[in-house]
C-alpha cells in the first residue's frame, strides 16, 4: 500500500529543489564565511562577549 | 583591543546606561523551583512504571495524566525558565542595551508562569488535546501565542536599541528559536473548538502525524537545542574568559544546524503509513544533523582550551563541559537512531526515553546548572556556597543518568528482540507481549533509582544557589557604558555578509526562509493528502459513542504508552494483524499512533475479545493478564457518560470534514444511549449491573471495540480494487 501511496505522490521537485537550495546556500556561506580578508572581523566579533566591562 | 578597534569607526559621546537584572533574578528562581517540580514528576511515574501500584487508584496522579505534566513541566517550565533567564542576561550584554521594556519583561514572566500553573490545573485532570507535547488546551495555546509574541517584542526592540554593531552568533540562535516555535506552536496547535476544555485538532491521521512529529521533533531542536547552543556560545567563553574557539565554525553551525534540524521530523513515522519519500528523506537529513551538531560540540569543548584545568576546579566549567559531551552524545545517538535498520529496534521501545533524557538531562540540566553556577553568585553578588557540594551534586547528576541511560538501552533492545524472535515457523517465539513487558520491569527500577539520584543533585544545586544568594551584599545599580550606534547601523564599506549580520531584521526573514524550506517539503505534500491517501469506502466514522469513548482514551493519556498503528514488518503483522493503511486514520482528530509501546499496539484490539474481558481489564488487568503493569481505572466506572457536548462534538467533525448528516448529529445521544445499553445488556449476562451502561467505561469499550475494525474487516481483494 506505501507504494501506491508513493506513485501517487507527484511533486518530486518540491524536495529537490529544497536540496538544490540547501547545497548552493551552504557552499556559498562557507566559502563567505572562511574567505581570507573576513578573517579578524570575526576574530573581533568572538570578543563580543568578553567585552561588558561596567564604568562604576 | 577588538572593542577599541570596533568603537574606532564610531562617532558621538559615550552613553551610560544598567542593565534589567531583576528580571534574569525572577526567572532563574523560576527555573530553580520548576526544575524540582518536573523532576519530582519524573522521578513518580519512573516508580508508577516499576510498580503500578504507585497509582493508587487516583485519577489524577496516575500515569497517563502526570506524563504530560512532567514533559510539559521540564520541557516548557524548567527549561522555559532557563532559556528566558539566560537570553536575557546575555541579550542585554552582548548587545550593550537594557531590555526593551521593563513592563513588557515581567508580562512576559508573569504570563509564562501563569501558562505553567494553567497547564498543572488541567493536565493531571484529563484536559489535554491528546498530542505529544503540545497537549495544553486551545486557551492556554493562545495565551502562550500572546506570551510568545511579547517576548519577540522585547527581543527584537532590544536588538533595535543596541549599541553594538555585530550581532554575535548567540543571538542568531536565540532568533532562530523565536521565530521557528511560533511557526511550529501555531501550525500545530490549530484546533477547533468545542467547549472551554476541549477541541479537536484540524487535521486527521496521517496528516495530523506529520505535522505533529514535525513539531515535537522540532520542539527538541528549537525549545531544547537552539537556545540552549546560544546561552553555550554566550556562558562558555565568559566562564573560561576565552572567545569561542572558532567564530567561524560558528556561523557555519548556525546556518547548517537551522537548515537541517527542521527536515528530520519524520524520522518518528519511519515505517508507519506517512510517504516513503518523506520518511527516506527525514533520515537522510537526520544522518547529515550530525556534522553540524558536533561541529557545535567541538567549537564548544575547543573554547576550554589551554584551561582545562578548569574543568576540575570550576563547578561552571565542568557542568558545561559535560553539557557539551552528553550533546555529542545525544547527536550522534540521534541520527543513528534515525536510520532506518536501527528505527525499527528502537522505535516503540524504552531505548527512545534513554535518548531523550542523555539529551534533557545531559544537555540541558548540565548547561542549566553551570549557566547557574555563573551566573546567581553574579546576580546576587556573592561567592558560592559550596564548590564541594556542586561536585557532589555533579557525580549524583551523572552517575544517575548513566543508570537511566543504560538500564534504557538494555530494556529497549531486549524488549525489541523479544517482540521480533521467531522460530523457523514463522511463529512468535514470545506471543504474550506481557512477556517482553515483565522481562524490563528491573530495568524500570534501575531507571527510578537513577532518576531519584538526578532528583537529588537537583535539589543539591537549589541548596547551594540558595545559600549563594543568601550570603548576597547589595550594591547600587551597575552602570555601564558604550557609544552609539551610528546612524547607518553597519560598518561604511563593509560587505554584504557584515552588513547583514548588522541588519537583525532582514537577518530573521533569511532565518525564517531557511526553516520554511524544509518544512515546506515535509508540510505541502502532508496537505494535499488527497492526492495519495487513496479513500476505503468501508472507513466510516466513529458512532456518537465511539466518539465520546475515544475522548476518554484521550483523556486517559492511553497514547502514552499504546500505539495504535502496525508496521509492515512480518512479526508485527503476525502479533497484531495487517499493517497499518493511511485511509484507515482519515476520521481520527486527532491520530492516536503513539510513540511507545509500554503496552501493547491497538490499532487491531476492535473484536479480539469480548467486551466483558475489556470490563475486567479496566478494573484490574492483573485479573486478565498477569503481570500486567497497567493502572487500574476504578474511576472509569463511576464516572457517568458526558453526552451534553455530543452534538456539538459532532458539529466540530462535519467543519472538519467527517461526514456525519445533520439527522446523525440531531439523534446522536439518542443513538449513543441505545449503543450504551447494547453493550451493558452484553456486560449483564456475566452479572454487571445495568446502570454500567451510564458509565464512562462503556464509552471506553464501545471505542476500544471499534478500532481498526473497519479495516481488518475488509478482504484485501476489496482495498486493491478501490485503491485503483
Amino acid at each position: 500500500m506505501k507504494q501506491e501511496v508513493l506513485k501517487a505522490f507527484d511533486l518530486p521537485w518540491l524536495p529537490v529543489i529544497a536540496l538544490v537550495l540547501f547545497v548552493t546556500s551552504f557552499v556559498l556561506y562557507t566559502w563567505w564565511t572562511y574567505r581570507a580578508t573576513n578573517k579578524s572581523h570575526y576574530e573581533q566579533a568572538g570578543n563580543i562577549p568578553l567585552d561588558d566591562k561596567d564604568i562604576a | 583591543m577588538s572593542s577599541e578597534n570596533r568603537s574606532a569607526v564610531r562617532t558621538g559621546t559615550p552613553e551610560k546606561f544598567s542593565y534589567d537584572d531583576q528580571i534574569v533574578k525572577l526567572f532563574v528562581i523560576a527555573t530553580l523551583v520548576w526544575g524540582v517540580v518536573a523532576l519530582l514528576l519524573g522521578v513518580t511515574i519512573a516508580f508508577q512504571l516499576a510498580d503500578f501500584r504507585l497509582n493508587f487508584g487516583l485519577p489524577w496522579i496516575t500515569f497517563g495524566r502526570l506524563r504530560p505534566l512532567h514533559t510539559n513541566a521540564a520541557i516548557f517550565a524548567f527549561c522555559g525558565n532557563a532559556i528566558f533567564a539566560g537570553i536575557y542576561y546575555s541579550h542585554q550584554r552582548l548587545l550593550k542595551a537594557r531590555l526593551f521594556s521593563d513592563t513588557l519583561s515581567k508580562i512576559h514572566f508573569w504570563g509564562w508562569q501563569l501558562i505553567i500553573v494553567s497547564a498543572a490545573l488541567t493536565l493531571p485532570f484529563g484536559i489535554t488535546t491528546g498530542k505529544e507535547y503540545a497537549e495544553l488546551e486551545w486557551p492556554i495555546d493562545i495565551a502562550i501565542t500572546v506570551i510568545w509574541v511579547v517576548f519577540a517584542v522585547n527581543f527584537f526592540g532590544t536588538i533595535i536599541r543596541r549599541r553594538e554593531r555585530h550581532i554575535y552568533v548567540a543571538i542568531w540562535f536565540y532568533i532562530a528559536t523565536i521565530l521557528t516555535v511560533a511557526v511550529l506552536h501555531i501550525v500545530n496547535s490549530l484546533e477547533i473548538p468545542v467547549s472551554l476544555t476541549k477541541s479537536y485538532s484540524l487535521y486527521a491521521g496521517v496528516q495530523d502525524a506529520l505535522v505533529q512529529w514535525w513539531y515535537g521533533h522540532n520542539a527538541v531542536a528549537f525549545f531544547l537545542t537552539t537556545p540552549f547552543l546560544g546561552l553555550m556560545y554566550y556562558f562558555v567563553p565568559k566562564a573560561v574568559n576565552r572567545p569561542v574557539y572558532s567564530y567561524r565554525l560558528s556561523i557555519i553551525h548556525f546556518w547548517s544546524l537551522t537548515f537541517i534540524y527542521i527536515w528530520a521530523g519524520p524520522h518518528h513515522l519511519l515505517y508507519t503509513t506517512l510517504p516513503e519519500w518523506a520518511q527516506t528523506l527525514g533520515m537522510i537529513f537526520s544522518v547529515m544533523l550530525w556534522m553540524p551538531s558536533w561541529g557545535g560540540m567541538i567549537n564548544g569543548l575547543m573554547t576550554l582550551r589551554g584551561v582545562w584545568s578548569k574543568v576540575r576546579t570550576e563547578p561552571s566549567v565542568r557542568f558545561m563541559a559535560t553539557a557539551l559531551t552528553f550533546y555529542g552524545m545525544a547527536t550522534f545517538e540521534g541520527p543513528l537512531l534515525s536510520i532506518k535498520s536501527v528505527n525499527s529496534i528502537a522505535h516503540f521501545t524504552d531505548w527512545i526515553p534513554g535518548h531523550v533524557h542523555s539529551g534533557t538531562i545531559g544537555w540541558n540540566y548540565m548547561l542549566i546548572a553551570g549557566m547557574l553556577f555563573y551566573l546567581v553568585p553574579k546576580l546576587w553578588n556573592s561567592e558560592l556556597y559550596s564548590k564541594k557540594l556542586a561536585h557532589q551534586q555533579f557525580w549524583f547528576a551523572t552517575i544517575g543518568l548513566v543508570l537511566y541511560i543504560i538500564s534504557m538501552w538494555v530494556a529497549g533492545i531486549t524488549q525489541s528482540l523479544m517482540w521480533r524472535a521467531m522460530d523457523d515457523a514463522g511463529k512468535l517465539i514470545y506471543p504474550n507481549f506481557i512477556e517482553t513487558v515483565v522481562k524490563i520491569v528491573p530495568m524500570y527500577w534501575v531507571r527510578a533509582i537513577g532518576g531519584t539520584m538526578v532528583l537529588i543533585s537537583f535539589i543539591m544545586m537549589v541548596y547551594n544557589l540558595w545559600k549563594t544568594a543568601k550570603a548576597g551584599k547589595k550594591t547600587d545599580v551597575v552602570v555601564y557604558e558604550a557609544y552609539p550606534l551610528h546612524a547607518s547601523h553597519v560598518e561604511e564599506g563593509a560587505t554584504s555578509h557584515r552588513k547583514l549580520e548588522g541588519w537583525p531584521m532582514i537577518f530573521a526573514a533569511l532565518s525564517l526562509i531557511a526553516i520554511l524550506v524544509g518544512s515546506a517539503i515535509e508540510i505541502i505534500p502532508s496537505l494535499m493528502a488527497d492526492q495519495y491517501v487513496v479513500k476505503v469506502s468501508a472507513i466510516k466514522p466513529y458512532s456518537p459513542l465511539e466518539l465520546l469513548g475515544r475522548d476518554v482514551y484521550i483523556k486517559e493519556g492511553c497514547y502514552l504508552c499504546h500505539s495504535q498503528t502496525v508496521r509492515p514488518m512480518p512479526h508485527e503483522v503476525v502479533r497484531y494483524g495487517k499493517a497499518s493503511n493511511a485511509a484507515e486514520f482519515v476520521y481520527d482528530h486527532p491520530f492516536q499512533w503513539g510513540s511507545k509501546r509500554t503496552g501493547p499496539d491497538l490499532a487491531r484490539i476492535g473484536g479480539k475479545y469480548p467486551h466483558m474481558w475489556h470490563y475486567k481489564h479496566f478494573y484490574e488487568p492483573r485479573e486478565v493478564t498477569a503481570g500486567s503493569i497497567m493502572p487500574r481505572y476504578v474511576w472509569l466506572f463511576d464516572q457517568k457518560i458526558h453526552y451534553k457536548d455530543l452534538p456539538t462534538k459532532m458539529r466540530v467533525m462535519q467543519q472538519l470534514g467527517v461526514p456525519y448528516t445533520d439527522e446523525e448529529v440531531l439523534k446522536s445521544v439518542e443513538t449513543a444511549q441505545l449503543q450504551a445499553k447494547g453493550i451493558a445488556d452484553e456486560l449483564a449476562q456475566s452479572g454487571v449491573p445495568a446502570k454500567v451502561a451510564e458509565m464512562d467505561i462503556v464509552s471506553l469499550i464501545a471505542y476500544i471495540q471499534r478500532i481498526g475494525m473497519d479495516y481488518t474487516s475488509m478482504p484485501d481483494e476489496e482495498i486493491a480494487t478501490e485503491g485503483k
